[in-house]
């Protein structure tokens, strides 16, 4: 029975130690449990510091971020703003090119611009978010105060819901009048009398506007009134060129009345030429029969002074019939009456001929002549007897001022089409002021050399005015002391 | 005798999206119409949805639009901006036509003047008028749209579910009414709604797949809602809940209060969802005088929230997410359209990398699936894709939805 109870007290005992250690145990887990808890509190606690200090970063990176990529798409927009603007020149149509996709880009949907008229008044150039109604209203607001308004737009500042505060426009006027909670006021050509103003504003009222706003709205400005100058200097430059196409015309128009005028006086010049020419002859036949028959002595012995005189009427009245006959020539040339009978010509057989016709005198002055004619340029397409006449006369003119031992020669080359005809002298040369005018009649270069040789001034005209009949162009290249080429062109028969 | 074969030539389903930005709204109309109807090859049209920004909420814009396509039924709505192929509009307006086989059923239907109800009941009404020649057929989806004075309060989708089924899938867009701004305005036929709701079921022979993302991640320790009612959070762990964000930012309230956008579209309280690690955003709209915050959409009292934070790169990387579990379960099935209901939040948030998100989404989608959508003030979703869905549909802040139709 003792033992039974003893038994029951040492199992109670056992038990009671067994559950204070249990308890024990457990209490310390717990323990250990809140320490784990109260650290992982702490890191908690800790996670959200840290978690505070990223938002607040976070914060100020996405306000940057925000006014960077504002900044960015007001730039992108007042780039193709300004690219648009730019191409344009006509006055009216530049406002309208601030379409509502790019106001929008620039952080507005309101937008009013107006400018001073001929009249001194403002007139609306465009206006966004407003209605008709509305716009109408604005503009008789700001006409009614135009003087402030002008005021402003002179002082050259911009004005802005974050600008200093302007003496002349209160900005609370402009947030009722234009029905916004923020703007930007930017005057536009202010120095000229076509001035005005810019605006743009949003009426929301979570906008914050910035400097940068500010500026891109100025730069705006300052691109509308480049844009506007651009405009009105097209304008005047237009005009310019209207005026001057009509005095073009007019100028025009009176050169071919005066070019009418100087070839009826031509053609009269030329009629008159040649019926002088055709008086001259017959009494010039006259005296020139006269004279001969009186030098044959039928009419009776005449004495030796009279005989010399005689002959020099002859001599004078054969000289003056050349002369009548070459004006004939050139005067029926210039009136179209003398076609030319083109024919193949050979160039040697003329030069031939015209040496053969010419050698008495060449001999007589020791001049050499020498023939050089290209075998592919010796045919050409002309009038035989014409072209005989310019060869007689260029090479007669080249003997009138080659001195003895010296040397003519006549060449030839093919020049595409054409052939290419030189007739060369060793002479005394040509002046080069005078290489166009010896081909005018009647021009005779003022030297010495010249004064000292015979010569009417008609046959450089003759020899001109038969070349250009036959398609062609004559020049001459000359060195002073050296010679001169007198150089024509004819139409090639190869 | 000549032997005729009879030919059944089997209508497919076609969808053409037509997008316009062109500010004379007549002309916009025209194009967008246009094009749309270019995407269809029948000529018969049975549905239409349309989205517009706020310029083109005017009535001879439904009107000149129900005269080109004709008497169908049209639902739409108006928001800041409108989701094309090419990426935000923030003027224009997308028509798209619906050309459907015979296979398929809907059935569009609207409630107004939903202040002057109870918002279950409302929610009941529009369940059953959408419900209405529906009813022995399979129902896939249905599309809400909702602008009520009591946006935040989930009653209406409660109702609407109550009549359509408890996991029966709902997706669309929910806003706050307002006669002033015009943005939110919702389109039903002819009509321009305020304080209504409109929506289409769809049933039979057409699939949707459904993505939902936000893309914002978990900061800090979770806290507790300790008073709410609907949309107002006014104690958290017992204190003021602005102490919440004043303990975070290290502003006072009036700060805030000034950087209440930022605060909204960047920093947005999450509702620890499930335990998959999901959370619902809710956006604050407002900073009451007491301390109270008031959210976009509801926040249960009870439940465990936590500041959220984004990035540029997560966002993006979300609606990369949102489009991939819209394509889950698809294999070679040609998309008929995507559908995007993307928040306004994001459209801030991106900035000028908000054309990305589309085409993250196009990208997935492939690059022929015409797309269409707005920038919405709430969206309509279940909390995961249709495929692990498996319960109600909840408000969503801050996050994309995309939708990809099937045949």
């Amino acid at each position: 029975m003792v033992s039974n109870q003893l038994f029951i007290i040492f199992i109670c005992a056992a038990a009671i130690l067994f559950l204070g250690g249990m308890l024990i145990y457990k209490i310390r887990g717990m323990r250990q449990l809140l320490v784990q808890i109260s650290y992982l509190k702490k890191s908690l606690d800790d996670m959200d510091e840290q978690a505070k200090l990223i938002v607040r970063s976070d914060m100020e990176l996405n306000k940057i971020q925000e006014e960077l990529d504002k900044k960015i798409a007001g730039l992108y927009a007042l780039q193709r703003l300004s690219r648009t603007i730019s191409m344009t020149l006509e006055e009216d149509q530049i406002f309208s090119r601030i379409q509502p996709e790019y106001l929008s880009e620039l952080g507005f949907e309101k937008a009013f611009g107006i400018l001073l008229d001929n009249n001194r008044q403002f007139s609306l150039s465009f206006y966004l978010g407003y209605s008709d109604e509305e716009a109408m209203l604005i503009k008789n607001f700001i006409n009614n105060n135009k003087e402030r308004y002008l005021g402003f737009i002179s002082n050259e500042s911009t004005l802005s819901s974050i600008s200093e505060a302007n003496k002349l426009i209160n900005r609370q006027e402009l947030n009722e009048i234009f029905k916004v909670h923020a703007f930007i006021l930017s005057p536009v050509l202010p120095h000229q009398n076509k001035k005005g103003f810019i605006f743009v504003g949003t009426k929301n009222a979570s906008t914050v506007l910035t400097e940068a706003d500010e500026e891109l709205i100025k730069i705006l400005a300052t691109q509308l009134s480049q844009a506007l100058e651009n405009a009105s200097l097209f304008e005047k430059t237009w005009r310019a060129q209207q005026e001057l196409e009509k005095k073009v015309v007019e100028r025009t128009r009176e050169l071919t009345l005066a070019m009418e005028e100087v070839r009826k006086m031509s053609d009269r010049k030329t009629n008159f030429v040649s019926s002088v020419s055709h008086e001259l002859r017959t009494p010039l036949t006259s005296v020139k029969g006269y004279a001969a028959i009186l030098l044959t002595g039928k009419l009776g012995e005449i004495p030796k002074e009279v005989r010399e005189r005689l002959e020099k009427i002859n001599r004078h009245s054969d000289e003056l019939v050349h002369m009548v006959n070459d004006l004939l020539d050139i005067s029926r040339i210039e009136s179209g009456k003398v076609t030319m009978k083109t024919e193949i010509c050979d160039l040697k057989e003329i030069a031939g001929k015209v040496e053969d016709l010419l050698s008495g005198q060449l001999q007589e002055r020791k001049i050499y002549f020498n023939i050089e004619i290209a075998p592919d340029a010796a045919a050409v397409l002309a009038d035989r007897v014409q072209i005989e006449r310019v060869f007689i006369n260029l090479v007669g003119n080249a003997m009138k001022f080659t001195p003895a031992d010296g040397k003519i020669t006549i060449s030839s080359k093919k020049v595409r089409d054409n052939v290419e005809i030189g007739v060369a002298d060793t002479g005394c040369g040509i002046p080069p002021e005078a290489k166009e005018a010896i081909f005018e009649e009647f021009y005779r270069v003022d030297n010495a050399i010249n004064q000292g040789v015979k010569g009417t001034g008609l046959g450089l005209s003759l020899v001109k005015h038969i070349v250009e009949a036959h398609g062609g162009k004559i020049w001459v290249d000359s060195t002073i002391g050296v010679g001169s080429t007198f150089n024509f062109t004819l139409p090639s028969a190869s | 005798m000549t032997a005729y074969r009879k030919v059944f030539i089997i209508q497919n389903m076609q969808v053409g999206i037509g997008v316009s930005a062109q500010q004379d709204y007549i002309k916009a109309v025209r194009e967008a119409v246009e094009k749309a109807k270019a995407g269809i090859s029948s000529p018969k049209t049975d549905f239409a949805l349309i989205f517009t920004t706020e310029e083109f909420n005017h009535p001879l814009v439904l009107q000149t639009i129900k005269s080109l396509i004709g008497p169908i039924p049209l639902i739409g709505a108006c928001s800041k901006a409108v989701i094309s192929n090419t990426g935000p509009l923030k003027q224009g307006l997308a028509v798209i036509l619906f050309s459907l086989n015979d296979g398929v059923y809907f059935n569009a239907a609207c409630i107004k003047d939903i202040a002057s109800k109870n918002a279950v009941t409302a929610g009941e009404e529009l369940g059953e008028k959408l419900l209405y020649g529906c009813k022995d057929v399979r129902r896939n989806l249905s599309i809400i749209f909702s602008n009520t004075g009591t946006a935040a309060d989930p009653s209406l989708i409660n109702g609407l579910q109550e009549k359509l089924g408890r996991g029966f899938p709902l997706m669309g867009t929910s806003s706050p009414a307002s006669i002033e701004h015009k943005e939110n305005s919702l389109y039903f036929d002819s009509q321009i709604l305020n304080d209504a709701a409109c929506g289409i079921l769809w049933g039979g022979k057409v699939n949707f797949n459904l993505g939902v993302e936000h893309g914002w991640q978990a900061l800090g320790k979770p806290r507790y809602i300790t008073k709410a009612s609907i949309d107002t959070v006014n104690q958290i762990d017992g204190a003021a809940a602005v102490n919440l964000y004043k303990e975070y930012f290290a502003k006072e309230a009036f700060e805030l209060e000034k950087d209440l956008e930022r605060l909204s579209v960047f920093y947005p309280l999450g509702i620890s969802a499930s335990e998959k690690k999901e959370y619902l955003l809710r956006s604050i709209v407002a900073i009451k005088n007491d301390g109270s915050l008031v959210f976009r959409s509801d926040v249960p009292e009870t439940s465990s929230v936590r500041l959220m934070i984004s990035s540029k790169e997560s966002c993006l990387a979300s609606a990369r997410r949102a489009a991939e579990k819209a394509m889950i379960g698809l294999k070679n099935k040609k998309i008929k359209m995507g559908l995007i209901f993307s928040s306004a939040s994001r459209l801030k948030l991106l900035g000028r990398q908000a054309p990305q998100e589309i085409k993250i989404v196009r990208d997935v989608l492939g690059e022929d699936t015409p797309l269409a959508g707005i920038y919405t003030y709430t969206e309509i979703a279940p909390l995961s894709s249709l495929n692990y869905y498996s319960g109600k549909t909840y408000f969503h802040n801050n996050s994309i939805t995309v939708l990809t139709i099937t045949e």
